[in-house]
């Protein structure tokens, strides 16, 4: 099964309808499942949610062999810590997708790094979507451990008793 | 109010992308007393392991009434908690927990999220003049700005 998803805030037609497009021409040997947000386009292939809990999101992403996403780093970070492949697609201002184009940065980033595989136009998907299936993500070192000792330093240092 | 060694702290951040980038930082605030404000219900039950959750709806500089109407759902929350300190990672809603909590005497600490590959958030540059701790996620960015601290990504 592979989970598409767009996050909660805004429409993603252009991905969902690619998505479902792709389908149809049996491109696909898996089932989806959809997180569709507040996009107005509905799927004719697949199964679709507006919206799940973090909770409920997080069961399945680990049930899916792959996810087709907006790059949005709530999912990037879930599929990350998961170990999931992950296709993503930027959302462009252009299109009123979304404020700015800050996933276009993070998604070129985190390709660059071998931590996604990313489209950047429904053109490109078929081909990225083909390639999901071998596609092993290289783990991401994270660092939070040195942004949570500067964090306690800083609290530590306003803790100080009569100050 | 600083009760014995605890902080009261506000969690702020919206749901998705920065509710995971905040999440990854609980074990600084460990110890202290903690609520959070989040923009909508989806992430409730994951926050509520830290403290009461507040919910005060989505907003962005699209839809200006909207801002309006979380801007004073805010000022309430923290008026009513009073937090010594505001943690946030973004991004409207956490611009402004970070403001209102300035005001009424808490310290900011702004950690801008990872998307933020080459410039700073519209909200980051606001929160800049106020905060008494500014994170960024991308050595560059450190470079580029002052008063903005390099420690590494949280993702």
């Amino acid at each position: 099964m592979i989970f598409l998803t767009v996050g909660t805030q805004f429409p993603f037609d252009r991905l969902v309808q690619a998505v479902d497009n792709i389908f149809e021409e049996a491109l696909l040997g898996e089932e989806i499942f959809a997180q569709i947000g507040a996009s107005l386009y509905k799927p004719r292939n697949f199964e679709c949610v507006s919206c799940l809990d973090k909770r409920l999101f997080e069961r399945w992403v680990q049930k899916a062999s792959a996810i087709i996403s907006h790059a949005g780093m709530g999912t990037i970070t879930m599929a990350l810590d998961n170990e999931k492949p992950i296709l993503v697609m930027p959302r462009l201002r252009r299109y009123a997708e979304v404020v700015n184009d800050h996933q276009v940065a993070i998604a070129r980033k985190f390709e660059e790094f071998g931590h996604v595989l990313a489209a950047y136009s429904t053109e490109q998907l078929p081909q990225k979507i083909m390639q999901l299936t071998t596609f092993v993500p290289k783990k991401r070192q994270s660092q939070a451990q040195l942004v949570v000792q500067r964090i306690t330093k800083f609290l530590n240092e306003l803790n100080v008793p009569g100050k | 109010m600083i009760r014995g060694n605890k902080l009261q702290i506000c969690l702020a951040a919206s749901a998705g992308g920065h509710t995971s980038e905040l999440l990854k930082l609980v074990e600084s605030w460990k110890g202290h007393d903690t609520f959070c404000i989040t923009t909508t219900n989806v992430v409730t039950e994951e926050l509520h392991k830290y403290g009461k959750v507040y919910v005060v709806g989505e907003c962005n500089r699209q839809h200006p009434l909207k801002v309006i109407v979380v801007l004073m759902r805010c000022l309430k929350t923290v008026l009513r908690e009073r937090p010594n300190v505001v943690i946030s990672t973004g991004a409207a809603l956490g611009c402004m927990a970070c403001f209102i909590g300035k005001l009424i005497g808490a310290k900011v600490a702004w950690i801008d999220s990872i998307t933020n590959v080459e410039r700073l958030s519209l909200s980051g540059k606001m929160v800049r003049f106020i905060a008494d701790l500014f994170l960024v996620q991308w050595p560059g960015l450190a470079e580029r700005y002052t008063n903005v601290e390099y420690m590494g990504a949280v993702i």
